[in-house]
């Protein structure tokens, strides 16, 4: 095991700032240009072999905090977790000794196969008691604290008898992991199910949100005439997703904020400027919590 | 109320076989059909192993077009989905699936041409491993030379095709029509040799026995029996290539049969 020093540790926490999610598309302009971003976050599972990925990541990381970010360990599979896969997670926890990882309230694996999404838990007693078992499995096996993002959804089953909101906040109670607050997946699952997104942040305990997620997604006119909206990290953040932000900050304080997109990737300048705005905003809410406890 | 288990069952066979009855019995439409919801799901499943396949065939991918691709990938993921989320691992069966798909037949070489594209997405994958350090080796007795056995940098792959599919696949990924079509079929086989070095991941000819030497000695065969496999070359100078190039990154001597014995019967 690896052994680092106190202000390793210091440098490598995840300050309550703007990061954006790395992407291989942006390996090298994050490597020559050291661009004014306060942390980054990357994909777990793109890093779980060697060659150039790792060693532009292992030159990157000397420079700027990181957080790692799971999309395959499946806490909500009836089956078990995939004990493989969280040894590959505790090898690149252990490389990069980051200072956040996450992973998802959702579910992906089903007799021993991946079906590649975060697809949605029915919000009910029984998937309660089988996230709580993988948070806690997870957490003692790589002997640190978690966080689990809300996921955005498109479909609600009729059994399900916990609203997410209350689901998420027991976890986080049950297990002693953090949250990830995904604002944009609040807004989308949102407007999908017709939940009040002003509900769902009001029921999330402050002291366990670890960090926050914004991305972009886009709306889908569907021949019925209802809309859909797909949480596809392929666009700017929405004006609305900002403004249920800046509600998230008023009520969480300010938390580490990160600017995903995942598809049709443009350049890192845009990512900057999203992860600007968000750094704006954060301002003001230090400002304003500064000026409360003066 | 189905058990979570029974539920996530008829979600894969929604997803995987299309067969919605159970899972959209179990799902509420509010305005949007079940199916539809479930659609949403499909589409990103199969969306993100296409590109994942993509990503590690993209000879294959110029060769026969987006279109075709994307009806082949389809065809193989519904026969073989990945059984973890570490996708980097996922797809190894598609040169053998191209192999079978009738479509295909008509590129006879499509499938060789994947073959290597997978030797090249494992090793660009590949764990970083230290080569070996030249100087253990030199500690060993003359005497042992024979019995040293390899263990091959986790990179490294070789792989035999009946066409020349390392001029074919760099023809293709640099889009050079004059290389294409510059390109003899009948310069084959070709016995290939893949590995990730600090530059990049690097293809390149052996000839047969060097092939076979080299091929024993990765399959951890003592080199006294490789060399056996390696008449009318010179041995010492295809061992130091690979040496130099970094391919080996440990070794162990076999112990002789009667020590080996005499040990077993001790335990």
């Amino acid at each position: 095991m690896t052994v680092r020093s106190a202000e390793w540790m210091k440098r490598n926490s995840i300050p309550a700032q703007a990061g954006i999610g790395l992407r291989f598309q942006h390996h090298q302009a994050v490597a020559e240009a050291r661009p004014d971003v306060a942390w980054l976050e990357v994909h777990t599972e793109n890093y779980m072999g060697g060659g150039s990925p790792l060693a532009y990541l292992d030159a990157i990381r000397r420079d700027y905090p990181i957080a790692l970010h799971g999309v395959g360990l499946s806490l909500g599979s009836a089956e078990g977790l995939d004990l493989g896969h969280l040894e590959r997670i505790r090898q690149v926890v252990e490389h990069f000794g980051p200072g956040l990882v996450s992973e998802h309230l959702s579910w992906s694996v089903v007799g021993g196969v991946y079906l590649a999404d975060l697809l949605p838990l029915p919000m009910t007693e029984e998937a309660l008691t089988v996230v709580c078992r993988h948070v806690e499995q997870t957490q003692a096996y790589l002997k640190r604290q978690i966080l689990i993002e809300n996921p955005s959804s498109y479909l609600q089953y009729r059994h399900a008898t916990i609203p997410e909101w209350e689901f998420i906040a027991a976890v986080a109670a049950r297990t002693g992991c953090g949250i990830l607050c995904d604002v944009n997946n609040i807004y989308v699952s949102s407007s999908n199910h017709g939940w009040d997104p002003s509900v769902y942040l009001a029921a999330l305990p402050a002291d366990a949100i670890g960090e926050i997620h914004l991305a972009g997604h886009t709306v889908r006119q569907l021949e019925t005439g209802h809309t859909l909206r797909i949480d596809d990290h392929s666009a700017r953040v929405a004006a609305e997703v900002w403004m249920l932000y800046e509600e998230a900050l008023a009520r969480f304080g300010a938390r580490p904020t990160l600017i995903e997109w995942d598809n049709n990737i443009p350049p890192l300048a845009v990512l900057l400027d999203e992860a600007a705005h968000a750094a704006a905003l954060l301002q003001t809410t230090k400002r304003a919590d500064r000026a409360r406890a003066a | 109320m189905p058990a979570l288990h029974e539920l996530q069952r008829a979600v894969y066979r929604s997803l995987v076989a299309r067969d919605d009855d159970d899972a959209t019995a179990y799902i509420r439409a509010d305005g949007v059909a079940a199916a539809e919801r479930l659609s949403i799901y499909r589409n990103t499943l199969y969306g993100t192993l296409i590109n994942t396949l993509r990503l590690s065939y993209p000879a294959v991918h110029r060769l026969v077009g987006p279109e075709f691709f994307e009806a082949a990938a389809q065809k193989f993921i519904e026969g073989e989905l990945p059984h973890g989320a570490y996708l980097d691992n996922y797809g190894a069966g598609f040169p053998d699936f191209l192999a079978r798909f009738s479509p295909a037949a008509s590129v006879p070489y499509l499938p060789d041409v994947a073959r290597l594209e997978w030797a090249v997405s494992r090793g660009l994958h590949a764990p970083d491993a230290t080569p070996l350090d030249l100087a253990a080796l030199g500690a060993v007795g003359e005497g042992d030379h024979g019995r040293v056995r390899f263990v091959p940098h986790p990179s490294v792959s070789l792989l035999q095709a009946s066409y020349p599919v390392d001029a074919i696949w760099r023809a293709v990924l640099e889009q050079d029509d004059a290389a294409l079509g510059a390109i003899d079929l009948g310069d084959a086989p070709v016995w290939l040799l893949i590995q990730r070095l600090p530059t990049g991941i690097d293809v390149r000819r052996l000839s047969e026995p060097a092939w076979r030497c080299t091929s024993a000695l990765c399959a951890g065969r003592p080199l006294e029996e490789a060399v056996e496999l390696a008449s009318g070359i010179d041995v010492s100078a295809l061992l130091a290539e690979h040496l130099t190039a970094g391919r080996f990154i440990a070794f162990n001597i076999t112990e002789p049969i009667a020590a080996a014995q005499a040990l077993a019967s001790v335990r």
